[in-house]
């Protein structure tokens, strides 16, 4: 029996084809790209027969970093996204709700606007890093000034994060704004490009620096899953079934204020993700969270895999922005969703 | 160890870039300049991909496009097996430039040019990594022969040219000082009426009355795009009202390529209605 009597897919079987998706994208991930190889080229690299330097960079050095990468953002952002939508008990919450977008996008741009001027040490200290670092500071950075901003005497209210959020986005976007008037053309350019994403330029020194915290946030997710649970019930009801509640939202914070700063630090600005996957897998799952973390672990990580393998052979040679094409394929297949459960 | 691979790698493709050398070297040229002038130099036959810049001459949009070029794409760059990335300092990312010339791909990254002097030296470089020396200097010949015929607006009583940039539907930009728009006043010998601004900056209606130009160039990025009905602003100036104005086509205008001497020519026929005009004797 696959389809429940709620008409949602049974666990295991579902689990199963997520998973039997996963592996296909990835497939399809290393098999696709710009540069031609055939699936006997692949086969001869992988084995040792084809000794073309050139199509073993092209399948270990930038397809596969590439997969890596674009499975763990995905699978962080959507669930950070499940995380945050469990703590904030609305399914509109993302982490850009609580300033991580923002405050990325304020330290990118800051060090592609700055970067000769004000900010040429850190360019000289942090090399080809120093993009990459500032955002991971400020995504992360801005989070936890939020959550400072939402404590008093050790409680945090989910309330006051939600609004010190908002405003901190409107601060930092203005800053955004300012930095992008002083900006020269090709400046500003820079900055589009990276506020729409891109795995393209992934490398191993990407994933090395940003699988710790990536898989960090991973790991430490499912602990979350019942207190998380609990919180759907209602703050108080945390505390009476045993869980420490402000314990619960110190670690969501930091799960997800680590766990998404460093997916925007090496990918930029992915939105979608965080808010559309772990939706769906509530829709076809049920909400408990301890289906909903790993679910949505996988299906993000498929995802957004998937994303960038259309995004990199659509207009090849050339690319698209990975944020664009999320976009372009998840939002009309949630709108799908939304219709047919208005029908049903 | 890691050295070693890569010396090995090299030498594969050298002597892989020597065999198709005597043939033909394959060049993505990721500049729209450069297009222009590997074109003017006729070794188009040479180019497999270009990037988004390129648009000139038209038969450039039957060539792959490999993305802009500040946004180039590794895999995509080398699925067009190229010997060579002809670009300017421009390009980017850093660590893309630096992948491609490890898989044995001869990155070449030229100054960007601001002045008739620079455009020159250019073509010169292009030519000479081209093997079209002879080529490349008749154009530089007939540039400088163009350039010294073009009449300058006298030093002392400059010409105040007040130069927009029109891109997508939406307003207009100013083009301040440190642009390609304001190297071309100045190798005009005209004075930008918006000197007082840096880059390119969104239009202030007020400001476009209150600057009183002697003459608008507005640069446009598609033809037509620039519809001065929008522009009831700029339609009043004295400047538009009395036909001292030019509309072109932007990469014509600010490229700095082969195409310089007419973009200066057309713009400076139109100034020569304006003021004063000096023969340029240098």
């Amino acid at each position: 029996m696959i389809i429940d009597g709620a008409g949602r897919l049974a666990k295991g079987p579902a689990l199963l084809l997520i998973m039997g998706a996963a592996l296909m994208v990835s497939v399809v991930s290393i098999t696709n790209g710009a540069y031609p190889l055939t699936a006997g080229d692949i086969l001869g690299v992988v084995i040792g027969d084809l000794n073309d330097e050139v199509a073993r960079m092209v399948l270990f050095d930038v397809r596969l970093p590439r997969l890596v990468l674009g499975f763990l953002v995905g699978a962080v952002l959507a669930v950070c996204g499940a995380i945050l939508q469990g703590l904030f008990r609305n399914p509109l919450a993302d982490p850009g709700l609580i300033g991580v977008s923002a405050g990325a996008s304020l330290a990118a741009i800051a060090v592609i606007v700055l970067g000769g001027t004000w900010l040429g040490g850190w360019l000289d200290l942090a090399g080809a890093w120093a993009l990459p670092i500032a955002a991971f500071i400020g995504g992360s950075g801005t989070v936890f000034l939020a959550w400072r901003i939402a404590s008093r005497a050790g409680h945090t209210s989910v309330a006051t994060l939600l609004l010190a959020g908002i405003a901190i986005n409107a601060i930092a976007g203005a800053g955004t704004g300012l930095l992008t008037f002083y900006s020269s053309d090709e400046e500003l350019r820079s900055l589009t490009f990276w506020t729409m994403g891109s795995l393209g330029h992934a490398a191993w020194d990407d994933v090395a620096m940003a699988a710790p915290w990536l898989l960090l946030s991973l790991c430490a997710a499912p602990f979350l899953a019942r207190p998380l649970d609990a919180f759907l019930l209602g703050e108080q009801v945390v505390g009476h079934l045993g869980y420490n509640t402000d314990w619960t939202k110190r670690a969501a914070i930091l799960i997800a204020g680590l766990g998404v700063g460093a997916s925007v630090a090496v990918s930029g600005l992915i939105g979608f993700v965080g808010l559309v996957v772990p939706h769906l897998v509530r829709h076809t799952l049920g909400a408990g969270h301890r289906i909903v973390i790993p679910a949505s672990a996988l299906a993000g990580g498929t995802l957004l895999v998937g994303a960038d393998c259309l995004a990199r052979i659509v207009v090849a040679p050339a690319e698209l922005p990975i944020g664009l094409m999320m976009a372009l394929i998840g939002g009309p297949f949630f709108l799908l969703l939304l219709l047919r459960t208005r029908i049903a | 160890m890691r050295l070693m691979v890569l010396m090995a790698l090299s030498a594969v493709f050298l002597s892989f870039a020597t065999l198709t050398e005597a043939a033909q070297p394959r060049i993505v040229s990721a500049d729209g300049s450069i297009t222009e002038t590997v074109y003017a130099l006729e070794a188009q036959g040479s180019l497999v991909g270009v990037d988004t810049t390129s648009n000139y001459p038209a038969q450039v949009q039957s060539l792959p496009k490999v993305g802009y070029l500040r946004a180039l794409p590794f895999e995509g760059v080398l699925s067009l097996r190229p010997d060579m990335l002809l670009t300017t300092v421009e390009a980017a990312p850093d660590r893309t430039l630096e992948r491609l010339s490890q898989a044995g791909v001869d990155v070449i990254k030229l100054p960007v040019a601001r002045s008739p002097a620079d455009t020159m030296a250019r073509i010169r470089e292009v030519g000479r990594i081209l093997g079209k020396q002879a080529q490349a200097n008749a154009i530089i010949d007939d540039i400088r022969t163009r350039v010294e015929r073009i009449p300058l607006a006298s030093e002392g009583n400059s010409v105040r040219v007040l130069f927009l940039m029109a891109a997508g539907n939406h307003g207009v930009m100013i083009a301040g000082k440190d642009t390609a728009a304001d190297a071309l006043l100045k190798a005009l010998g005209a004075s930008n009426a918006m000197a007082e601004v840096t880059g390119y900056k969104p239009a202030n209606r007020e400001a476009l009355l209150a600057s009183q130009p002697d003459a608008i160039v507005v640069a446009e990025s598609r033809p037509g795009q620039f519809d001065i009905t929008q522009w009831p602003q700029l339609a009043a100036l004295d400047a538009w009202k009395q036909g001292r104005h030019y509309v072109g086509d932007s990469m014509l205008l600010l490229g700095f390529g082969p195409r310089l001497p007419q973009a200066m020519e057309e713009v400076a026929s139109m100034l020569g209605q304006v003021g004063p005009v000096a023969s340029n004797d240098h």
